[in-house]
């Protein structure tokens, strides 16, 4: 009887050795876990800090869904990349201010050169530019 | 944001990328075009970051696959045709590309360009 009390008596401050011995474990591990949260809110706070350092932070979201939501013509951004540095030798030298010196086209040769120059790798537009130059200039391509 | 919103773009901008090797597909095919392209999306440059840039994939690459080689001029005139078009230049940037690369078919030749410099065209900025 006393041997099986004696026994009881080591198990139980065993137990509470053990357990002990958890609870400390437990409270590293909040602790870390605290070190940890606090890394995490300073990583944060420094990223949105960085980002509002950024260009473009201050921008308006309106502004950005517009620029999203636009269709871009891919057929004439394939034609500007591989027609458009012709179609421009072309067109301004056709219709370069020069030849029209003195007379009454002078004017209209000027705003299309300036447009040509403008709008140089737009394959679309210098077709369009290319029409108004036949149709005002009288130039035969 | 919003995970719609977040899907949205993400959808977006596999739409933009696949819509422009669709047209130089069929720019090539039709023989306007002596070499094909190819866009794809890649790391970028992280010193071209802006406040939208996507993390990891943040560069546009337009790829010479094959045909004839292209020297570095031709690849500056891609990159400057790409860059003079206010509307895709915008479209990108919001997306969150942040850096337009254009590479040839060969070697490691190859143009790179941050887009934000570009942006402060047709009023973005203002």
């Amino acid at each position: 009887m006393t041997q099986i009390l004696l026994q009881i008596k080591s198990d139980s401050l065993a137990m509470a050795t053990t357990s002990s011995s958890n609870g400390l474990l437990s409270s590293t591990w909040f602790w870390l876990s605290i070190v940890e949260f606090i890394f995490i809110i300073f990583l944060l706070i420094k990223l949105k800090k960085k980002k509002t350092e950024l260009a473009f932070s201050d921008l308006p979201k309106d502004k950005m869904k517009t620029a999203k939501s636009s269709n871009i013509d891919m057929d004439n951004l394939m034609n500007s990349i591989n027609g458009s540095r012709d179609l421009y030798k072309e067109l301004s030298k056709a219709c370069h201010p020069d030849k029209f010196v003195n007379t009454e086209k002078q004017k209209i040769a000027e705003d299309i050169f300036q447009d040509i120059s403008k709008d140089k790798r737009n394959f679309e537009k210098l077709l369009v530019l290319k029409e108004r130059a036949k149709n005002e200039l009288n130039i035969n391509f | 944001m919003v995970v719609a919103d977040w899907f949205g773009e993400m959808a977006e901008r596999y739409r933009l990328v696949r819509d422009f090797n669709k047209a130089a597909k069929n720019s090539f095919i039709a023989g306007i075009a002596p070499t094909l392209l190819e866009a794809k999306i890649t790391k970028g440059d992280s010193a071209y970051r802006h406040a939208f840039s996507k993390w990891m994939s943040a560069g546009f690459r337009i790829k010479a696959l094959s045909g004839r080689p292209l020297e570095k001029s031709e690849l500056i005139e891609i990159g400057r045709v790409v860059l003079d078009n206010e509307e895709l230049t915008r479209k990108l940037i919001s997306l969150g590309w942040d850096t337009l690369e254009v590479h040839s078919n060969e070697g490691y030749n190859g143009a790179k360009w941050a887009l934000k410099d570009y942006a402060n065209i047709g009023g973005f900025l203002n």
